[in-house]
């Protein structure tokens, strides 16, 4: 149930660690699992590995900042959501998936379980990226 | 000169009135004689009051047998039926009913196999029983993050539903929401069920190696 102002864990590799929405697109309601929505990066992630030295290296690998206005696929949610064959899905937490305008996903990697809704959504590429799906 | 006009003597007319009902009378009372009918045809003519004596018998039927009697619980029948369609063996209903020891219930660790895609383990924390509509909630962790999935036990994508470790202690609430808290959530099973499916594979490949070398190939891809 990802709607304005819903804020939303991005599991990219991208640089943004907390996403809100702004925007859900080519609808008038909420956003489940494999919709698209606009978004603003609200929080970046500082990558623990690179350690407090590279931080000039960080800022680098960061592909979006703090403020950007970037499109975004939601790949978990919270709300459950019913298949056709009867079963429901429930996260935990509300996550999604930077991408550019023409659907690419801005991140190399993903870390975290998605939904299987994306395949039938054609995300195919996230589907390629996300260590498992569910 | 007077004239005896009636209009002169209005009571002068009760005489010829009265004369002349005599006279009706008199002519009623000779009209009246007892008439006895005479019958001139072979046949008699049944008068309306004598009962009709029927030789013929009309064939009659019962009435047809009232679907309310037929059916007195339609929604359980249907149920039943339902059941014995999805779940020919009774295996299904009998790992969740109530009466048996041996069922699973909530807090135990269950994995469910599914006809399309990888199985699926977790925490049973509600089961909820509607006939044939029966589901069960399974809580795990994957990849840190918690999820829960819903299955209808007689569905036919369900392929089969294992216990792998039963809850020590009777669970003494229905449903185990609190399982979601931080407090008591279990985390990952992932390492149990592995743990499990080690054994069972260990103890089927001594039976029948070939196909558990198969079931092995099919879980990689």
């Amino acid at each position: 149930m990802i709607q304005l102002k819903t804020m939303m864990n991005c599991i990219d590799n991208s640089g943004a660690a907390i996403v809100e929405c702004v925007k859900v697109m080519k609808m008038k309601r909420h956003a489940k699992i494999g919709d698209r929505v606009i978004v603003v990066v609200q929080k970046q992630r500082n990558f623990s590995e690179s350690g407090p030295g590279a931080s000039v290296s960080t800022s680098a690998a960061n592909k979006v900042r703090r403020g950007d206005i970037r499109h975004a696929v939601v790949v978990r949610t919270a709300k459950k959501l019913q298949r056709p064959d009867g079963s429901v899905v429930k996260f935990d937490d509300n996550a999604c998936v930077l991408i550019n305008k023409a659907g690419e996903p801005i991140g190399t990697r993903l870390n975290g379980v998605v939904g299987t809704e994306l395949r039938k959504m054609k995300w195919s590429k996230i589907l390629s990226l996300a260590p498992m799906h569910l | 000169m007077a004239m005896p006009t009636p209009t002169l003597r209005p009571l002068s007319c009760w005489k010829s009135l009265l004369r002349h009902a005599r006279h009706q009378k008199v002519a009623t009372r000779s009209l009246t004689t007892y008439h006895k009918s005479v019958t001139f045809s072979k046949y008699e003519i049944p008068t309306p009051g004598a009962s009709i004596e029927v030789t013929r018998k009309i064939k009659t039927y019962p009435p047809p047998q009232s679907p309310a009697q037929k059916f007195k619980e339609p929604l359980k029948d249907f149920t039943k039926h339902q059941i014995s369609i999805l779940d020919p063996t009774g295996a299904r209903t009998h790992l969740f009913s109530k009466t048996n020891p041996e069922a699973a219930k909530v807090g135990d660790i269950l994995l469910v196999r599914l006809k399309t895609g990888d199985p699926f383990a977790g925490v049973c924390i509600n089961i909820r029983r509607r006939g044939v509509d029966t589901g069960i909630l399974l809580r795990n962790e994957l990849t840190r993050v918690g999820v829960e999935m819903w299955y209808k036990i007689y569905s036919p994508n369900v392929e089969g539903i294992e216990v792998v470790q039963r809850r020590e202690k009777r669970a003494r609430r229905a449903r185990l929401t609190y399982l979601r808290k931080p407090k008591h959530d279990m985390g990952s099973v992932q390492n149990i069920v592995l743990a499990y499916q080690r054994s069972r594979g260990a103890m089927r490949g001594s039976v029948q190696e070939k196909k558990g070398g198969k079931k092995g190939k099919g879980k990689k891809k």
